[in-house]
Order: C-alpha cells, then sequence, then structure tokens
C-alpha cells in the first residue's frame, strides 16, 4: 500500500516533467520557424498601394471625370431650357444713364442695366458718338473699364481688351464682344433702350 | 508582360470630347443659342454611360 503510494506519486510527478518536456519543444519548435508560411520573403512589400495607380484605377478615375463633366453641363442645360421657355426677349424699360452736359468727351459714365446688378459703361467717344455697353468681362467677368489714353476697354484681371466702337475684343483671353446697350438721345440726356443681342 | 491599352486610349478620348461639349455649351449659353446648349450638354450626359461600358468591357481584360 505504502509502495504503491509511491508509485502513484512518482508517477504523477514523472507526468508533470512530461509536460513540461512537451510544452518547452513546442516552444522551441515554433521559435524555430519562419513565422510565415511563404517562404519567397515578399510579404514586406506593400501591394495596396501599387494598385492605386494601375490601369483599372486608372480607367475608374477616367469614368468619374466623365460623370463630373455629365453633372457639371446640367446646370447649363436647364438654364438654357429656361431661356428657350422664357421666349424672345422681353423689351427692357429706358432707362436714363445721365445729361449730356455732364459727360466731357473722351470720358466715360457708368450705370447698371437692365438689372441692377448688370454693371455698365456709356463712352462719349467724340462730340455726338455714344456707345455703351455692359462691361462685366466676356472672360471671367471682371470689370471692365474704359481707358482714355489707350482708347479702348481694358480688363484688369488676364489684359483683355476691347474695342469702344464696336465692343469686339482686340486682345487676351475673351472671345466674345461685349454685349451694347442701346441708347436714345432726348432732352439733353442719354437714355438706355435695350440690350443687343449677339447675331452669329 | 503585355497589355491591352484600349480601354485607357478609348476613355481619354471620351473625357476629351466631355471637355469640348462642356466649352461649347458655355460658349453656346451665352451667345444665346439655347439650342445647341441643350445637345451638347446632352451628348455630354451619355457619354458617361458610355465611359461606364467602356471601363466594364476593358475592367479584366489582359
Ligand atoms: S476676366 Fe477679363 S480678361 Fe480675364
Amino acid at each position: 500500500m505504502d509502495k504503491d503510494q509511491d508509485q502513484e506519486v512518482q508517477c504523477a510527478e514523472c507526468v508533470k516533467q512530461k509536460h513540461i518536456q512537451n510544452l518547452q519543444q513546442k516552444q522551441q519548435r515554433k521559435n524555430d520557424q519562419i513565422p510565415f508560411e511563404e517562404n519567397n520573403y515578399t510579404h514586406n512589400i506593400r501591394k495596396g498601394d501599387e494598385r492605386l495607380l494601375d490601369r483599372r484605377a486608372f480607367m475608374k478615375t477616367m469614368v468619374g471625370a466623365a460623370g463630373v463633366f455629365a453633372v457639371s453641363t446640367l446646370p447649363w442645360g436647364a438654364l438654357a431650357v429656361k431661356g428657350l421657355a422664357g421666349g424672345g426677349h422681353q423689351d427692357d424699360p429706358p432707362l436714363r444713364i445721365t445729361d449730356i452736359a455732364d459727360l466731357p468727351v473722351g470720358e466715360a459714365a457708368k450705370f447698371a442695366y437692365p438689372g441692377k446688378h448688370d454693371s455698365a459703361l456709356l463712352i462719349r467717344l467724340s462730340e455726338n458718338e455714344y456707345k455703351a455697353y455692359q462691361n462685366a468681362c466676356t472672360h471671367l467677368k471682371c470689370p471692365v473699364f474704359w481707358s482714355k489714353e489707350k482708347d479702348e476697354l481694358v480688363c484688369p484681371c488676364h489684359h483683355g481688351a476691347f474695342d469702344a466702337r464696336t465692343g469686339k475684343p482686340t486682345a487676351g483671353p475673351p472671345q466674345r464682344p461685349l454685349p451694347e446697350v442701346l441708347l436714345r438721345q432726348e432732352g439733353g440726356a442719354v437714355y438706355a433702350t435695350g440690350v443687343k443681342h449677339y447675331e452669329t | 508582360m503585355k497589355r491591352s491599352w484600349r480601354g485607357v486610349i478609348l476613355l481619354c478620348i471620351v473625357l476629351f470630347l466631355n471637355i469640348i461639349c462642356t466649352q461649347k455649351a458655355v460658349n453656346a449659353y451665352y451667345f444665346e443659342h439655347y439650342r445647341s446648349v441643350i445637345m451638347y450638354a446632352l451628348f455630354n450626359i451619355l457619354l458617361f454611360p458610355a465611359a461606364y461600358l467602356i471601363y466594364r468591357r476593358e475592367r479584366d481584360v489582359r
């Protein structure tokens, strides 16, 4: 009985030992191993970023850009439909710009026509020659001013220039002429009577 | 590795047409040619599904 007990204790001891040995072996095996399954040592090359600009991603970008362009023309289309639906141009009421006596030859007067935000310029080119244009530059809408020295309308933003007699662009980026305001002289004053529309 | 660049080239053309149409539409608007504005805008919008179809067809070509 005594002997049996002793053996049992011993056995329990050796089981413990075996267990520890096992654990140690396992640990060692783990430490000996390469931590990755593959053996071509490419795991540290990040392919993710590489795919950011491959052919497919580039094509995706192009499709996205096409979408942006499609959406960006929508408002213009809507405005055009509105313009068509509005039909012809309704006549703007005449507006008294200035007295002839207040405008020496070679000078310009500012006014707004037809709306109060459509700024325009009246230029007295000679004794009896008047011209008026809406003076938002046809390039990017900077206000154009009258330069007496250069004898033309000048846009300060990108050095655009317009002929004061026709409104046609003569230099710089603008492509369209300035919209001309039609004028009438009456009783020593100049009146704006309408905006001339493009014929082309 | 030989690749097919057809999709890339086609999409470049589509985008180029997009740019032209946008520019033309804006210009036509200021010249008050409303009908052409609508034409250009419509064409621009149609180009988008076209671009997407090209992408779908060319995506998996090696
Ligand atoms: S805004 Fe007048 S030249 Fe550009």
